[in-house]
């Protein structure tokens, strides 16, 4: 580490971030070790009220696997601040896709798993058992106490997702996203497990198989979704917004910007998402086809840089025509219609 | 978001409702505390010390068969007694024919797989000095008839 790691302004690599991204990553960073200590805490009292239920497994499960976006986002949210080297020269900003991978596939398999697990609970007509537990010196049934649980668990993590998924936004951090969603939806699978052991209490064992089933596969749909989503990242897919719901609109604010200038004709560039930042390539035809001032296409690159604090990395190519095979889209041949 | 969460809510509180209004809660899939009250309480017994004494001619006796005629007791049953080893009254239980197995059996059994268990009613020292937490063994799932076994057994704790 040496002293790649500094104090003062936070840095992603060699991007300072503004104001507004510091108090976004701090609060960030904030409320994922809010969300590790509630974890903790509702793991611990989920495994003591355990007992023989189906769907209490699979909520539980999801719970310790809810651990792994907030520690992914903590390790790899200091791992990104290292300043490129000479080994390392775009940075180490794709810690955060490979964290993102490794969590995404963790949630795949475990949910797999519970739903083969579970299935054939339903299918061998297995009939949960749930007798009684103590409660100050009383014996009242356990699933109240499954069922109490479960509701005391299902509202916080609404609230941290959804204070989670503005920051993702400010912070463009897909794992934030990731987690933030899962967060958001926990209230589902809490909800799903209670129901289960309610359905054990009126005597419909199935119905603890059945809400097992729908929480696995909650699980499996979050884990192939976002397997989907880091590695269509970290195979360089074009930057798009951090909840990967259309292109980021900075990759047409450059192209605009770089066609306007007088001494340009036309602008195109290639973005690729590192995970907080992007590495951009603009490719500019000169008008006329005279070469630029090596000031003009400093100004050119400096203004971009200045449109937004995700935009550092970044080269300005001058061309005759743009090319097309590193733009795929633009015509083989002549023509800038 | 908000009609699926309506739609839960209002499942639940169904699920709830139908509790205060249903005859028990817990219920059992298969009616086991229905039919052993003022019926017949199937119960196979395995020799194990002082815990379960199967004698020639008789009913068991020791401190669990002690247990299970008060239960019937309180229950206005009948109880069918069989004898047998662990592993043939664990089948017993799995296939519906008996209600309740007891044996000195402990949490740590092998029948789990096959069998329900009540909560720990008596810990004991082995003669190998290992903890051994007691339990007995009931059909799975049948959720009403073990929870009034389970208060049985811990009012019968808490009476000594």
């Amino acid at each position: 580490m040496r002293s790649s790691v500094t104090h003062g302004p936070v840095r992603f690599g060699h991007t300072t971030l503004p104001e507004e991204q510091q108090a976004a990553l701090r609060r960030a960073v904030k409320f994922e070790w809010i969300t590790l200590a509630f974890l903790a805490a509702s793991t611990g009292l989920v495994y003591v009220v355990l007992g023989n239920s189906q769907a209490m497994k699979a909520a539980w499960v999801e719970d310790l696997l809810s651990f792994l976006p907030p520690l992914s986002f903590l390790v790899a949210s200091r791992a990104i601040r290292r300043r490129p080297s000479e080994e390392h020269p775009y940075g180490f900003h794709r810690a955060v896709g490979i964290a993102h991978v490794v969590a995404a596939v963790a949630l795949t398999v475990m949910g797999a798993y519970l739903i083969v697990d579970s299935g054939i609970g339903l299918l061998t007509a297995e009939h949960p058992t749930i007798g009684g537990f103590e409660l100050f010196g009383q014996t009242i049934w356990l699933g109240w106490v499954m069922i109490f649980a479960m509701l005391l668990t299902a509202g916080p993590p609404v609230y941290l997702g959804h204070v989670k998924m503005k920051l993702a936004e400010k912070l463009h951090d897909k794992v934030l996203y990731a987690d933030a969603d899962m967060n958001k939806a926990d209230w589902m699978t809490a909800l799903a497990a209670a129901v289960g052991v309610a359905g054990i209490g009126l005597g419909w064992w199935w119905a603890d198989a059945v809400a097992a089933l729908v929480i696995s596969a909650s699980i499996l749909h979050d884990g192939i979704r976002n397997t989907r989503a880091a590695v269509s990242a970290l195979m360089d897919k074009r930057a798009r917004t951090f909840d990967d719901a259309e292109p980021h609109p900075l990759g047409g604010r450059i192209d605009n910007y770089l066609s306007s200038l007088e001494w340009t004709g036309t602008a195109k560039s290639r973005i690729r998402d590192e995970g907080h930042v992007f590495h951009v390539e603009s490719f500019v035809v000169p008008a006329d086809g005279h070469m630029p001032s090596m000031k003009q296409l400093e100004d050119a690159r400096q203004a971009c840089i200045d449109l937004d604090w995700k935009v550092q990395d970044m080269v300005v190519i001058p061309v005759s025509e743009l090319p097309s095979e590193f733009l795929p889209g633009v015509p083989a041949s002549g023509g800038e219609g | 978001m908000k009609i699926p969460r309506m739609m839960a809510a209002a499942m639940l509180a169904g699920a709830l409702a139908l509790t205060a209004c249903g005859t028990s809660f817990p219920a059992d899939p298969d009616g086991t505390l229905d039919r052993v009250t003022g019926g017949t309480l199937r119960v196979g017994a395995s020799d194990n010390g002082e815990w379960v004494s199967l004698t020639a001619n008789g009913e068991p006796q020791g401190r669990e068969p002690d247990l299970v005629r008060a239960f019937a007791a309180k229950l206005g049953a009948e109880i069918e007694w069989s004898e047998g080893t662990e592993h043939v009254l664990a089948e017993g239980l799995k296939h519906g024919e008996l209600d309740l197995v007891i044996g000195g059996l402990h949490d740590k059994t092998p029948w789990e797989k096959d069998a329900g268990l009540t909560r720990v009613y008596a810990e004991s020292v082995d003669s190998r000095g290992q903890g051994r937490k007691h339990v007995m063994l009931v059909p799975k799932g049948e959720n009403s008839f073990l929870l009034e076994l389970d208060r049985f057994l811990m009012a019968s704790e808490a009476a000594k």
